[in-house]
C-alpha cells in the first residue's frame, strides 16, 4: 500500500512534466519568467507569515516539552515547579524575537503600491529579501524553541535528581537560547538593504512592456 | 530576457537562508544530544561537569560559523547590479556552509553523547575526547573555508 500512496503522486507530476517537455511546450518551466511574474507583496507576506508562526511552533514545542518533564518531575519533587519556569520564559522569548521581526518587516510594506508600478528592481529585492529573511528568522527560532525545550527538560529532570546540578544544566540551555539571537541578527540584516515598497514612476509590470 | 534580469536576489537570498538553517540544525543536535548526556553525567560525578562543555561550546561555534557566512553574502546582496551568477554563487556558497555544518553538528552530538557516558567511568579518555572533537569541529571549519572563497569569486566580478 506504501507504493500506491507514496509512488503515485510523484509518478503522475513526473509523467505530466515529461508530456509537457517533450511536446515542445518547455518554456513552461521557466523559473525566471515565474519569479519575474509573481507579486513581491506575495513573497513578502508569506515570509512575514512564516517567520511569526514558526516562531510561535518553535516556543510553543519547547514550552511543551519542558513543561512535561517539570510536571512530571515535580510529582516526586515538587521543589523544581517554581525554579524551572525559567527554562519555559527561554522558550516564551523565542516567540517573542518571531513578534519583534514581524512588526519590523510589516514596517517594510509601506503604502499599497498599484499593480501597474509594482515591478521594480527593488520591489522584487524587497519581496525576496523579506520571504527569506522571514523563513530564516522563523525556522532559526522553531530550532532555538526546540533546543532550549530539549535542554529545558533536561535541567528539570536533573534538578529533580540532585538540586546541585539545576544551574549548571543552565548553562547548557544558555548556549541554546542564543540560536535564536542569531537568528534574529541574520534577519535584521537581510532586509538592511531593502527599501520600502514605491511606485515606479512610469509603467513597471512584467507582462506589459512600453515600446 | 535580459541580460541583468531582476530575479538573482532570490538565489542570493537561498544562500544566506540556507546557511543560517542549516548550521543551526547542527548546533540544536549538538546541544541537545551532548547536553542529554552532560546531565547523566552530573548526576553521578557534577564535579566533572564544567569540563564537559565542551561539546556544547563547539556546536556553539558552528552556528557562528554559519553567522559569520551569512552576513558576508548579504552585506554583497543589492537591487543593483546583481548579475545571475553571482545569485548562483551565493547560493553554492550558503548551501555549502550549510550541509557542512548540519553534519558537524550531527557529529559533535553523537560524539559528544557517547564520550559523556565514557568520561563517568574513565577520566583518563577526556583528551581523547577532546582530539575527536577537535576533528568533528574541524569539519564546521570546512564549511567557513568553503564558502569564504566562493564569496571571493564573486567579488572579482565585474561588468560586462
Amino acid at each position: 500500500m506504501g507504493y500506491y500512496s507514496y509512488g503515485l503522486p510523484p509518478f503522475v507530476v513526473v509523467v505530466i512534466a515529461l508530456y509537457i517537455l517533450l511536446t515542445g511546450s518547455g518554456e513552461a518551466f521557466n523559473v525566471g519568467r515565474f519569479l519575474e511574474e509573481s507579486s513581491p507583496y506575495a513573497w513578502a507576506a508569506t515570509g512575514i507569515g512564516l517567520c511569526i508562526g514558526l516562531s510561535v511552533l518553535g516556543a510553543g514545542w519547547g514550552i511543551f516539552i519542558t513543561g512535561s518533564s517539570i510536571l512530571g518531575g515535580g510529582v516526586r519533587a515538587p521543589r523544581i515547579s517554581t525554579k524551572n519556569l525559567i527554562s519555559i520564559i527561554f522558550c516564551e522569548v523565542v516567540a517573542i524575537y518571531g513578534v519583534i521581526i514581524g512588526i519590523v518587516y510589516s514596517a517594510k510594506l509601506g503604502e499599497f503600491v498599484p499593480e501597474a508600478h509594482l515591478y521594480t528592481r527593488e520591489n522584487y529585492f524587497t519581496g525576496f529579501a523579506l520571504f527569506w529573511g522571514g523563513l530564516t528568522v522563523g525556522a532559526c527560532n522553531l530550532l532555538c524553541g526546540l533546543c532550549v525545550g530539549i535542554t529545558g527538560s533536561t535541567a528539570a529532570l536533573s534538578d529533580a535528581a540532585d538540586p546541585n546540578l539545576f544551574v549548571k544544566i543552565l548553562v547548557v540551555e544558555v548556549f541554546g537560547s542564543i540560536l535564536g539571537l542569531f537568528g534574529l541578527i541574520t534577519g535584521l540584516l537581510m532586509v538592511s538593504q531593502a527599501s520600502d515598497f514605491s511606485a515606479a514612476s512610469s509603467l513597471a509590470s512584467p507582462l506589459v512592456s512600453v515600446a | 530576457m535580459s541580460l541583468y534580469p531582476p530575479y538573482p536576489p532570490f538565489f542570493g537570498f537561498a544562500g544566506v537562508a540556507s546557511a543560517m538553517v542549516l548550521s543551526t540544525v547542527g548546533t540544536l543536535f549538538g546541544t541537545a544530544k551532548a547536553g542529554i548526556g552532560i546531565a547523566g553525567l552530573g548526576t553521578f560525578k557534577p564535579e566533572l561537569i564544567m569540563k564537559s562543555l565542551i561539546p556544547i561550546v563547539m556546536s556553539g561555534i558552528i552556528t557562528v560559523y554559519g553567522l559569520i557566512v551569512s552576513v558576508l553574502i548579504s552585506s554583497a546582496l543589492t537591487p543593483t547590479f546583481y548579475p545571475l551568477v553571482a545569485g548562483f554563487i551565493h547560493l553554492a556558497a550558503g548551501l555549502a556552509c550549510g550541509f557542512t555544518g548540519l553534519t558537524a553538528g550531527y557529529t559533535i552530538s553523537v560524539v559528544g553523547d557517547s564520550c559523556m557516558c565514557a568520561y563517568v567511568y574513565e577520566s583518563k579518555v577526556f583528551a581523547s575526547i577532546v582530539l575527536i572533537l577537535i576533528f568533528a569541529e574541524v569539519l564546521g571549519l570546512y564549511e567557513l573555508i568553503m564558502a569564504l572563497i566562493m564569496n571571493s569569486k564573486v567579488m572579482g566580478l565585474e561588468v560586462c
